[in-house]
Formats: C-alpha cells, structure tokens, sequence
C-alpha cells in the first residue's frame, strides 16, 4: 500500500497524541472515572501499532481483516463510551430514575429504528460484500451516536441533571466527531471504497483531522481539574447531612407504600 | 444522479438537520436556565394558597410525609378536595409550579453539587405528581373525573406539599438569603 507524506503525517501525529492523552487520563487519575473511554483510547494506540506491524511485515488479507476487527472492536467500546456517559449523567445517585429510564429507552429505541433507516437506504458502490458491509456498519455507528449524544443532551437537559466538566468535554467532542461521521461515511456510501478513489482520500483525512481536534480537545480539557464547586461551611454541611438521611427515611416510607 | 442515491442523500440532509436544530434548541434552552436569575426563577411561581395545600395534603399524610394511621386519615370529602385545590385547573398549575421548584433546587444545586440528593428527589416527586394528573387527564377524557378526582389528586397534592416541605428545607439548610422569599410563596 502506497502511502503519501499526508498520511504519514496523520498517522504519526494520531498515534503520538492518543499516546498523549493516554498518559494525561493515567497521570491526573481520569482513567478510574472514565474506563470504557480510556479503554477506547488504549485500542486505538494499540490498533495503529498493531496496524503498522501488519503493513510491513503481514500480507494484503491481513492487513484487511486485521483492521476491520479492531475496527469493529473500536465501535463496540464507542458504544459503551456512550453507556459510561448516560449512566454518569442519568444516574447521578447510582440508581436510574424510571422516568429518565424510559425516556433513554425509547429514545434509544428510536434511534436504532431511524439508524436503520438511513443505513438501509445506503447503496454503497462497493466490488466485495464485505466492503458494502463494513461502509454500512460505519454509518449504522455513526448515525446512532449521533442521535444518542443528540438525545442524552436534550434528556439532560429536560429532567435538569447537570454535566460534570470532564464528561461533558468527552461527550462534545465523541457527539461532533460522531456528527462528521455520519457525512463522512454518507461519502462513502455515495462515491464508494477504494485508496484509488480521490474522494476516499480526500474524506479519510478530513475524518483523521476531525479526530486530530478532538484529541487535541480532550488533552487539554482532562489535563484541566473540573471547575471547583463551592464548598459547603461545617455547619450547612451537617444540615444537608441531616435533609438527606430525612430523604432517605422518606423514600423507604414511600416504596413500603406500594399500594399508592 | 439515480433515484435510490437521491432518496439517500435526501434522508441523510433532513438526518443532520434535524439532529441540529435538536441540538441548538436545547443548547439554547440549558444557556437560558442556567442564566436566568434566582428572581426570574421565583417569578415563575403560581401564587397558590399554601393552608389549602397543606390541609388536602395532611388529611392523608404527617407533616414528615409519613402515611397517617390515625382514625381521621382520609376524612375531607371529594367535594371539600375539589374546592380546596380548585379542581384539574388548580392541579394543572401545581404541576407547573412544581417544574419550577425543580429549578430552584437545581439552581442551588449549580453552586452546591451536594444538593442533588434533594433536587434529585423533588424530581421524582413532580413525576408522581404529572402522574397523577395524568390520569385524571384521561379520566376527564373518558368522562369519570368525578369517581376518579378524589383519590388522584390528594396524591398529587401531596406529592406538592412534599416538594415544598423538601425546597424550604434545602434552602433553610443552606441558609441562603432567599429563605424568607420562599417560605411566603409556599
């Protein structure tokens, strides 16, 4: 595979900045918060040396299924980024309000429903059935992130739960990346796979400069402490010690109350 | 160009449209709350006679919320209850004032991240409310807002007089300045 200095380029530079963030999610102890996205972003430092082991040393087929399962694998921790986003910001107290459940339910269900659609009515001009699968896939993926940061921001802010700094620096930046992907796979779906294709080419480092940003972007906000929350004086800290123990004394009142 | 790619390429534009107007309406919406002011928040609130709350809420509970076991549990009459809360319109404005005294909590909460117990707990409470009053929506619907009324909207009301007892108690805790505003209004 012929690759130009531009790809070189972006291919250094990814790996050197997910290297980056890597060590700021381990160094200023964000890995424990965050472990499905530090585990994303472990695989695709992982996937770009494995990647390149296979290029120079590993045969065409190789280098093929090889990127496609890491790239499956990446999608599925993607997903489970945005599962580790929802139940930080929907479950503020480690239990989910059934309000807010069912409303992520449904709106989760919604969004299966219309990334389907959109995939659905792709018609990529792909040579193999693979290759029209695996562009399907990506705008299946991509489409359904999309809606789900879409959806998780508007629950959020309907039912007030608040963001935390760091969670929300993640999730803007995974929702917009994701955004792009869905244009950029709509590309591919439209004018097809191939490193022979210019547009293939064009689309591939617009989506490594959109991630470049989006590194870039989480490096500096996880680097950053979240902003600190007043603290509370003694005194208010014991009133509001004492409110809690009487909501909680509440809350069992009202579940041993079945029958309302 | 053929007609499947148009049909996709026209579903993907009105996909990303819609996906950003969401996006910007809410984005909009969280910057307006998060501005607004404890006054504009306050100046929100329905004036709603608190005596009248308090006595369909404390015919069925204690002043702790607790179920009440005495002899005169549940003794005003559906006719007393409809006049005290002023029928589905009186509840219709508790269930918007309740929306607003999520706010106030969540604007404690803002500066107080460990308010959110309570403030995660008044939300609840709306929610049993809008249920409650739900169903009398549809019981209006189908005709049987009289049979229905009694037993939903003591517990709407309750569920109210609740989230007041919790929003003054939180503010009384954090000792904040806007106490007394509050305990007029509720």
């Amino acid at each position: 595979m012929h690759l130009t200095g531009l790809d070189l380029f972006f291919w250094v530079a990814g790996f050197l900045e997910n290297l980056g963030l890597l060590l700021v999610l381990w160094y200023r102890r964000r890995a424990r918060s965050f472990p499905f996205f530090t585990a994303l972003i472990t695989l695709v430092v992982l996937k770009t040396m494995v990647l390149y082991l296979v290029l120079h040393y590993g045969t065409k087929d190789w280098y093929f299924y090889t990127y496609w399962s890491l790239t499956v694998l990446d999608t599925i921790l993607q997903l489970c980024v945005v599962y580790e986003i929802a139940s930080r910001v929907f479950r503020p107290l480690d239990v989910w309000g059934n309000d807010v459940q069912n409303n992520f339910l449904w709106l989760l269900s919604l969004s299966v429903c219309v990334a389907t659609g959109l995939t659905w009515l792709a018609s990529p001009p792909a040579r193999t059935w693979m290759q029209a699968f695996a562009t399907k896939g990506n705008l299946f993926a991509a489409a359904l992130q999309s809606e789900l940061f879409v959806a998780m921001m508007a629950l959020s802010i309907s039912a007030r739960l608040p963001w935390k700094t760091h969670v929300a620096k993640i999730a803007q930046a995974l929702g917009a990346y994701s955004l792009l992907g869905v244009l950029i796979e709509t590309g591919h779906s439209y004018f097809g796979v191939g490193r022979e294709l210019p547009a293939f080419i064009v689309l591939s480092h617009l989506r490594m400069a959109a991630y470049l940003a989006c590194v870039t972007y989480w490096v500096i906000n996880l680097w950053r402490d979240e902003r600190p929350a007043r603290r509370m004086t003694p005194q208010m800290r014991e009133n509001m010690f004492t409110l809690q123990t009487l909501v909680e004394y509440d809350l069992q009142n009202l579940r041993s109350r079945k029958n309302w | 160009m053929n007609t499947p790619n148009l049909y996709f390429l026209g579903a993907v534009g009105v996909f990303v449209g819609v996906l950003l107007l969401v996006a910007g309406y809410y984005y909009l919406q969280s910057r307006r709350k998060s501005a607004a002011s404890w006054e504009d928040l306050f100046a929100k609130l329905t004036w709603i006679d608190r005596n009248k709350i308090a006595e369909v809420a404390l015919d069925l509970v204690d002043e702790s919320g607790g179920h009440k076991l005495t002899d005169d549990a549940a003794s005003l009459e559906p006719s007393q209850i409809w006049t005290l809360t002023g029928g589905l319109d009186g509840l219709e404005v508790l269930e918007r004032n309740s929306e607003v005294l999520i706010d106030l909590a969540f604007y404690v909460q803002q500066s107080y991240p460990e308010a959110i117990v309570i403030a995660e707990r008044l939300r609840k409470d709306a929610t049993e409310l809008k249920w409650h009053v739900g169903r009398l929506r549809g019981a209006a619907q189908n005709g049987n807002l009289q049979v229905s009324f009694p037993f939903y909207a003591q517990r709407a009301v309750v569920s109210y007089y609740l989230m007041t007892r919790r929003l003054l108690t939180l503010y009384e805790a954090g000792n904040f300045s806007m106490l007394a505003d509050l305990q007029r209004a509720l």
